[in-house]
């Protein structure tokens, strides 16, 4: 059970002893919408299905897993990965948070400041001057950066 | 659903972390720390370039503090103020500090390391064998120019080269050795080692070192110097090409001592049935973080201060800091250079007493003039090596 928040549920019933089984209990996810729940679940399965079908071979399980993970992010909106984050971290999924976080890391690598603005939604509460300054500071980790 | 979400409000101080620790380019994390003031702020409370530079290096976990020092050299004045803002202020350098050693840990050139020779653990006939021949330039191939331990009829005692390095803060990538051919033995055997280890640290005492440069053997390297760095065991062909060992990642060495461990012996000398190694090059490539960085006041537990230098400019145009690289550069060639010439009248007396050997003797010296110049440009030793070997086989037969 790789979403831990829901398996607390499980656990709970078992203890309870309620036989009337698991399928008429509601799990209330409140702060999970439907879209990002959907692909997290996919993960999920296919997570499990790659391990199932590599059982003693863990290099064969990671390589199919990152196949697969770079499929995912081709049909996934950079904006999304925002949501599907707080989904993740949410649930307890920890896999699928790695694996979010590491792409929102590779989509911001190398950009420009402005993008990772827009990406995030933040604005510059800098003071004036304040930005140049740290331009000249760190003038190092502003050359070469990807066009916009 | 909006594009543009207040992204860094939704998410909680752990999830803002966790995310950024997954930038593995200190350009990147300096970038996003001049995002925004609230940014910069997160990541200098939490300490995230520290974090960035003790994944990469574990051997900073060993740092007591930070230092920055000015533009005369002397440490900026600490401001007196709240406890607060001084914690704040000691965050800040932190960040700066380790902002910068993110930078030039990945950024400065590699070159060679190795500033001279400390102590073979065995060497059999001082000085014509001594360590220092490991340090002549690779294309040499001499009957004088190796390092030969002394011989062991049990094949798994070990021997150590000690090295001194350029600075006492260096990021070590790969060590190169080539193990040395007996030409002028029956079946020219090469005497390499099984294996090969590395172990990096600092002298335990600061004093010790100058007394022990150039002994015959250090009676006990292991009394002298405290280890805070073992590679793996790794395995060593038994072939007199210069082998590359390349660590599995790259290593802070702390205090500017490396040493090679050369594990169990395969060839025997044929004279008097003992296992024997020769080395006959060494050398050790990887960058030089100083002047730029200095370490102070190693401790025997490891633990020392970290200063950066602010009047060296980081950018990656700025020709300084690899100026310094080649002023550093400049004194170990002079340093080669007096022993090589004290080496080339060793030579001449040898001419003179063994006559047969007369003409090999002539080839060598001028093979190596053109070999130290090869040298300095690295890529082209290996080829070098091969061609003039055989060339010495056929005269040999």
């Amino acid at each position: 059970m790789k979403f831990c928040a829901v398996k607390q549920y499980f656990d709970d019933e078992n203890n309870n002893n309620i036989t009337s089984g698991a399928s008429t209990t509601m799990i209330p996810l409140p702060n999970v919408e439907s879209h990002p729940l959907a692909i997290l679940i996919t993960y999920c399965k296919k997570h499990l299905k790659i391990k199932a079908n590599n059982a003693d071979n863990k290099k064969e399980t990671e390589k199919e897993m990152e196949q697969y993970e770079q499929e995912l992010l081709k049909k996934v909106m950079p904006q999304e990965l925002t949501e599907l984050i707080l989904a993740a971290n949410y649930l307890n999924f920890k896999e699928a948070l790695d694996f979010f976080c590491r792409a929102v890391a590779s989509a911001i690598q190398n950009k420009s400041i402005e993008f990772v603005r827009k990406f995030f939604g933040l604005e510059s509460d800098f003071e004036l001057g304040e930005e140049e300054k740290l331009r000249e500071e760190f003038a190092w980790s502003f050359e070469g950066v990807d066009e916009d | 659903m909006e594009a543009c979400m207040d992204f860094m409000n939704w998410l909680d101080l752990d999830m803002s972390e966790k995310l950024l620790m997954h930038l593995k380019d200190p350009s990147d994390l300096a970038r996003v720390s001049s995002v925004s003031r609230s940014l910069r702020d997160f990541v200098i409370a939490n300490g995230l370039f520290k974090q960035l530079c003790l994944r990469m290096f574990p051997q900073l976990s060993k740092v007591a503090h930070v230092m920055e020092l000015n533009n005369c050299g002397v440490k900026e004045p600490v401001e007196v103020g709240s406890s607060h803002s001084m914690e704040w202020e000691s965050l800040a350098r932190d960040h700066r500090v380790y902002a910068t050693l993110a930078r030039v840990c990945t950024s400065f050139s590699l070159r060679d390391c190795i500033s001279e020779a400390i102590s073979a653990s065995s060497t059999d006939n001082y000085p014509a064998e001594t360590i220092d021949n490991t340090l002549l330039p690779a294309g040499i191939v001499s009957r004088r120019a190796y390092w030969s331990s002394k011989g062991q009829s049990n094949p798994a005692v070990p021997e150590t080269l000690t090295y001194k390095l350029v600075s006492e803060f260096c990021v070590i990538t790969e060590i190169y050795i080539r193990p040395f051919k007996a030409y002028f033995q029956r079946g020219s055997p090469i005497y390499s080692a099984k294996s090969v280890r590395f172990r990096m640290g600092h002298p335990k005492s600061p004093n010790d070192l100058g007394s022990h440069l150039l002994c015959d053997s250090l009676p006990s390297a292991d009394d002298t110097f405290i280890w805070t760095y073992t590679s793996p065991e790794f395995p060593m062909a038994q072939e007199s090409c210069l082998q590359k060992f390349r660590l599995p990642e790259p290593v802070l060495c702390i205090g500017g001592i490396l040493q090679i461990e050369l594990l169990g012996r395969v060839q025997t000398q044929e004279m008097d049935g003992l296992f024997y190694i020769c080395i006959s090059h060494v050398h050790v490539v990887g960058r030089c973080l100083s002047p730029a960085f200095v370490v102070e006041n190693i401790q025997p537990s490891g633990t020392f201060v970290l200063k950066k230098d602010m009047r060296y400019k980081f950018h990656t145009q700025q020709s300084s800091p690899d100026n310094e690289a080649q002023e550093i550069s400049d004194d170990q060639l002079q340093r080669r250079f007096r022993y090589l010439r004290n080496y080339l009248r060793n030579l001449n007396v040898i001419e003179i007493e063994e006559y047969e050997g007369e003409e090999e003797d002539v080839v060598e010296i001028e093979e190596y003039e053109s070999g130290e110049e090869e040298y300095e440009s690295g890529e082209e030793e290996d080829v070098e090596i091969e061609e003039y070997e055989s060339g010495e086989e056929e005269d040999e037969a």
